[in-house]
């Protein structure tokens, strides 16, 4: 397929028009430079490549930090309409349910500045990281992790792993309804017995942070936001669980396909109706591994929160740790939208994407439902990622969707070349932030440069009045896996 | 009996596989001049990927048998197969000897048998958390002259 031609509609939205067998256009938020950079990228044919798939709802959307993906691009929103539309394992990806979390304390700069080196080694003793980290708690027994699979944070909170305020804050009180341990493989119950409480590598990470700016203060007050004050972020997902049920269900949708006699454009967008029993059974393994990551971001909470206090000396009051929010971007989950005048049940599938919902839905905590819902934009480690909330503008555009994060712009090649012969550490010590990793490989392949500038990324949701910021946060010190 | 099981050189490393240019993943290339050589290779590439295999040597021996679809299948099938087995247990491979054939019309039987290790944190490095091996632009191909061709996207 050629590159698919692009059209302005406003200042941060671009059409494909749709053609051959797309059945809706493809939308693109991003600036006129951010498009350039896409004119040569296969991501468009990807976004073009959904569009293809039945029951599409509206159009295939891309955030302004998409790139070329499984399939699906990354940064990618389809919704599907649960009667005749189907359900995909590449529109999620491998990472089910990677997320972020955002943790507020009470504490302000003056009380790290001096305390950040042990702070993040404590982290990153405390906390399990890097390839295969396993062993935060004991290994589960089986049944006690077919509890995890269906009770997903509550899980821990249930053991003394945190409050019932956690729950509230979290995307879908931290449990998809409909998780069925049944529709899960051995192979996975395997991989994942001793991986909840464990950051995992790669792009995943755990960042002690400072409130920089405040954009809106009515929000920021709403989220229990304020100027200097120290945040910690959590990035990562559903570890080798959520991997396993991704690869085993791309087999039954490959088959599916052929059954249901779907035609594609790139076999890697198999799937099945939504209400088939492969679909169904697609998203009740997908809810089981969407709440192990929440279980093991909650837990990773309670490690946080240990480690903070042995480093820092202060009392749990003090510290007063709690959770800002907690969202998924990889996830396809059943919710209703308006669409043409129409309440309709659409099966949304964000990877690479968050929800950003906005006043007055009752999916949003009480406590932040008359500003929208508070939406996590991690950036790259140098810079500074962000806090925004959703609106109603994104649930009339988006069915309730924005980006993720910066968007990788260099190759992990392109950019272990770039690192060659410089120590990343050092030079992101001399910017103020204290990094600690597993590895200088993972350092070389995240450095600040291989991301797209997340300001520029987030300035093109706001200005689409989707996800306005809140808040900015600067990093103090990052552990990597 | 491990002494006569040749280990993967620095130099079979670096000539097993090139990287191309990918956004966010890791896209492997692998030339073999015959099946057997390119599978290899590919296991190679693979641990390669995930540790540096300088550390470890040839203490046990693993043997992975798989069936698919084509020979491209195949392929997939034998890395997820080994990259389970790291996930699992950690094994990490140093060497390997593959059999691949054609068990029917289009069948692909391919079996592996590879020595190594069980990785140890404490003596080991592991580099790269390999979520999986992906069918994205999979393929095996025969070259026109001589040789073959693979082509794997491992999601990180």
């Amino acid at each position: 397929m050629e590159t698919p031609h692009l059209h302005q509609v406003s200042e941060w939205l671009w059409e494909l028009p749709p053609t051959g067998g797309m059945r809706v256009p493809g939308r693109v938020y991003a600036d006129s430079g951010l498009v350039e950079a896409l004119r040569e990228d296969q991501s468009l044919t990807q976004v073009a490549n959904v569009a293809h798939l039945p029951g599409i709802l509206c159009c295939s959307l891309a955030m302004p930090d998409i790139h070329f993906g499984y399939g699906f691009p990354i940064g990618g929103v389809a919704a599907f309409g649960v009667e005749d539309g189907v359900v995909s394992p590449g529109g999620v990806g491998y990472d089910i349910n990677c997320g972020c979390r955002l943790l507020a304390t009470d504490l302000q700069a003056r009380d790290v500045r001096d305390r950040i080196r042990p702070l993040v080694d404590q982290l990153f003793r405390d906390v399990p990281s890097g390839v295969g980290s396993s062993g935060a708690i004991a290994k589960l027994p089986r049944k006690e992790l077919e509890r995890v699979l269906v009770r997903g944070a509550a899980w821990a909170v249930e053991r003394g792993y945190g409050s019932a305020l956690d729950l509230s804050h979290t995307e879908d009180g931290g449990a998809l309804p409909g998780a069925d341990p049944g529709a899960v493989s051995e192979r996975a119950y395997v991989r994942g017995q001793d991986q909840v409480g464990t950051l995992g590598s790669g792009n995943h990470f755990l960042e002690v942070q400072v409130v920089e700016e405040i954009f809106d203060r009515d929000a920021a007050a709403a989220y229990g936001l304020f100027q200097d004050q120290v945040t910690v972020m959590v990035h990562c997902g559903s570890r080798g669980l959520g991997y396993q049920v991704c690869e085993d269900y791309l087999e039954v949708m490959a088959a599916a396909t052929r059954r249901y006699r779907i035609e594609l454009p790139d076999r890697q967008l198999a799937c099945a109706p939504v209400t088939s029993p492969e679909g169904r059974q697609y998203l009740a393994a997908m809810a089981c591994a969407a709440n192990y990551a929440w279980a093991n971001r909650q837990m990773i909470m309670h490690l946080t929160e240990g480690a903070l206090l042995h480093a820092l000396h202060v009392s749990p009051k003090q510290l007063n740790l709690r959770l800002v929010y907690d969202v998924a971007h990889n996830i396809a989950k059943v919710e209703t939208h308006q669409v043409a005048a129409a309440s309709i049940a659409a099966c949304v599938h964000r990877k690479g994407a968050t929800r950003a919902f906005g006043p007055g839905r009752a999916e949003v905590p009480p406590d932040h439902r008359a500003v929208g819902q508070p939406v996590l934009i991690p950036g790259d480690m140098g810079t500074a990622s962000f806090v925004c909330k959703g609106t109603e503008e994104a649930m009339v555009q988006t069915f309730g969707s924005t980006c993720h994060g910066a968007g990788r712009v260099m190759s992990r090649a392109q950019a272990l070349k770039r690192a060659k012969g410089r120590a990343i550490d050092k030079e992101l010590a001399a910017a103020g932030v204290f990094v600690r990793s597993q590895g200088h490989k993972t350092l070389g392949e995240e450095m600040p440069e291989a991301y797209k500038d997340v300001e520029r990324v987030v300035a093109v949701m706001d200005g689409a009045g989707i996800s306005p910021r809140v808040a900015r946060l600067r990093p103090l010190g990052v552990v990597k896996g | 009996v491990a002494e006569a099981r040749r280990q993967w050189s620095p130099r079979d490393r670096a000539e097993a596989y090139t990287e191309l240019d990918h956004p966010a993943d890791l896209f492997l290339e692998i030339h073999g001049s015959d099946l057997p050589i390119l599978f290899e290779k590919a296991l190679c590439a693979l641990y390669d990927q995930v540790a540096e295999l300088e550390g470890f040597t040839a203490r046990r021996d693993l043997t992975l048998a798989v069936e698919a679809t084509g020979l491209a299948e195949a392929l997939r099938a034998l890395l997820a197969e080994a990259l389970y087995r790291f996930a699992t247990e950690g094994f990490v491979a140093t060497g390997a000897e593959v059999t691949v054939e054609e068990t029917g019309a289009t069948r692909v039987r391919a079996v592996a048998r590879l020595w190594g290790e069980t990785a140890d944190k404490l003596r080991h490095v592991l580099t790269t958390e390999v979520k999986a091996v992906t069918y994205h632009q999979l393929a095996v191909e025969a070259l026109p002259g001589d040789g073959w061709r693979a082509r794997v996207l491992l999601d990180v």
